[in-house]
């Protein structure tokens, strides 16, 4: 093979790539902006129906991609510029990482959930604590339960903003007990593992607990649903936040104000979870 | 003129292009298993500089020093990277060595039968179904696990005076060793089955024909003869499925109970069988979304490269084990 051949093989396939490289460009310069967000499972359901809102409502002006993980991804993810909003379910912590604005958008209640087959109706905050640290290992010792047998406690991964929440409003800061507790990876995962066992019992947001099929525990005397949410009467009230990287900008910061300022928006928030102002 | 470039594009290469060629992709798939391990090497070293090899051993609450390694998410002080392996390395141990134990003997019996007993029709279908079945995604087998297997074994057969009896230090839902031990096998019997089947078709029938004439039955002549003549096959299939084993992720994050006990056999035997574990690999998928922690990241990367080196120890060991036996071998 002479070597005017190979410079010819050379410049095509350089060429090639010339070419390939001219008919991208354009395509992502014309294309509609993407707001990313990551985070979150229990808010995940409000941000994809107040996303599915405000692409209706604004055609054309953005896209979104919207992905779980937990608050703690949405926390890394947006910290390290992999996407333009994180999910969070927990207030802010010391230890987040630095120049993380939080827009607080809604309210929403944790509440203490059973199998449907264990009409348990209410648990004090001792009981509370007493069963979630693993002292209290047996259906008989928690008066009101039609359970019988131990407690099977499910918990979340350590990510999860709403295991933090739980832990800080209906735990009185102490922690789950582990390794007694069994982990899930999402709020439905969690879910499904107390839909299938007469023994369990988890937390989840209250949008979760009011799906059916589960048993929803009243705290101190107080439902959790949305009402007393909304009331400020239920003990377990966290908030979901938005985060940016620096204060939000552009079409991010339009979304943003669009969530916590507009009809529509609050709309959506008031069907299952509490407007934050 | 592109025309005639492409056309001796397609003409046929003299030898020492192809052979260069052909020697520059071997050199880089081997480069990049080398820069594989060293990055993975890299990644995990803070792990060890700060806990040394007392980071295999036991002590503490693995939940509680992950969580701590995700409290500390940007500059974790040197506290921050303490942690104990010991419950998922024992957890990856005693799942592997289990269902390669149970594997081994299921695979060398029914491919005996499937070779030397069943009739020609039954063996035409069993191969292409074996082989069909051991690349069944692991996912598919999680799934039917955590959906099917895991609600049966909790609802109908843990008792509940075994919960009881253990509900102070674990709970017994029905996830756990035993679930994932039936999976595993499930999962990894048919690579088995598949190469020893090869190995013993490839075994000379004349050898065997000389031991039935010695006045050996036929099945006798199989185990005596045959048997002894694959072992290095089955060592071979042993060392792929026990990797495939120790890899085992997205399953074993399913149906294992994610919950770092230790299954401890004084409980009694079947309470042993129904208390829930980690692995290494199954830990990974259970903590990845808290890699933005430095802590936890170089954590994760040290789980990775424990499973990399016993890869390296199992291949190496499956060498030195098939070394001695190669006297009659037929292949392996």
């Amino acid at each position: 093979m002479n070597r005017n051949r190979r410079l010819t093989r050379f410049s095509i396939a350089m060429a090639a790539v010339g070419v390939l490289g001219v008919a991208a460009a354009p395509t992502t310069a014309l294309a509609t902006p993407t707001i990313s967000i990551s985070g979150a499972t229990a808010s995940y359901p409000l941000v994809s129906l107040l996303a599915a809102k405000y692409v209706k409502l604004k055609p054309h002006s953005v896209k979104f991609k919207i992905t779980q993980g937990g608050a703690q991804i949405g926390i890394n993810d947006v910290a390290a510029s992999r996407v333009s909003v994180g999910d969070v379910s927990r207030d802010p912590l010391p230890t987040d990482p630095k120049g993380l604005v939080f827009y607080p958008v809604a309210k929403y209640g944790i509440c203490v959930v059973t199998n449907s087959a264990n009409t348990l109706s209410n648990l004090t905050p001792s009981q509370v604590v007493s069963i979630f640290t693993g002292k209290t290992r047996n259906w008989s010792q928690v008066p009101g339960a039609t359970a019988s047998g131990t407690i099977d406690l499910i918990s979340r991964t350590s990510v999860a903003g709403v295991l933090t929440s739980f832990q800080t409003l209906l735990l009185e800061g102490k922690k789950v007990t582990e390794p007694l507790a069994h982990e899930r990876p999402s709020e439905g995962l969690l879910r499904a593992e107390v839909e299938g066992d007469p023994n369990a019992i988890g937390f989840l947001s209250n949008y979760q607990a009011g799906l059916g099929k589960l048993n929803s525990v009243s705290y101190n005397g107080e439902a959790c649903n949305r009402s007393t949410v909304q009331a400020g009467q239920y003990a377990g009230i966290a908030r979901f936040y938005e985060v940016t990287r620096g204060p939000a900008q552009g079409f991010v910061a339009s979304f943003i104000s669009w969530i916590t300022k507009s009809a529509a928006a609050r709309k959506i928030i008031s069907s299952q979870w509490v407007p934050v102002t | 003129m592109a025309v005639s470039v492409l056309r001796r594009l397609r003409s046929p290469w003299p030898d020492h292009r192809a052979e260069r060629l052909l020697g520059a992709v071997s050199l880089l798939v081997g480069a990049c298993v080398i820069a594989m391990i060293v990055f993975v090497g890299v990644r995990a070293w803070p792990i060890f500089e700060h806990n040394g090899l007392s980071w295999l051993g036991p002590g503490g609450t693995l939940e509680t020093q992950i969580a701590n390694m995700q409290a500390t998410s940007v500059n974790p002080p040197a506290s921050a990277y303490h942690l104990n392996a010991w419950p998922l390395v024992y957890g990856t141990l005693l799942t592997t060595s289990i269902a390669i134990v149970l594997g081994t003997v299921i695979a060398v019996l029914s491919s005996i039968f499937i070779v030397e007993l069943a009739p020609a029709r039954v063996r035409k279908l069993a191969i292409p179904v074996i082989r069909l079945l051991a690349s069944v995604p692991s996912v598919v087998y999680g799934l039917i696990g955590v959906l099917v297997l895991v609600p049966f074994v909790g609802n109908h057969l843990v008792t509940a005076s075994e919960k009881n009896s253990v509900q102070d230090f674990v709970e017994l839902t029905g996830a756990g060793l035993g679930v994932v031990v039936v999976i595993l096998t499930v999962m990894i019997t048919p690579i088995m089955i598949a190469l020893i089947c090869e190995a013993l078709m490839a075994a000379p029938a004349s050898w065997r024909e000389g031991a039935v004439a010695l006045g050996l039955n036929p099945l006798r002549a199989v185990m005596a003869v045959t048997l002894r003549a694959i072992r290095p096959a089955i060592v071979a299939a042993a060392v792929l499925a026990t990797a495939r084993a120790l890899g085992e992720a997205v399953m074993i994050q399913m149906v294992s109970g994610g919950s770092s006990y230790t299954p401890n056999f004084s409980h009694g035997a079947l309470i042993f069988f129904y208390e829930p574990l980690r692995t290494l690999a199954s830990a990974i998928v259970d903590y990845h979304e808290g890699l933005g922690a430095p802590a936890l990241r170089a954590t994760l990367y040290a789980f990775g490269a424990l499973l990399l080196f016993s890869a390296f120890v199992l291949s190496i060991a499956g060498y030195l084990i098939k070394l001695p036996l190669r006297r009659y071998q037929v292949r392996g």
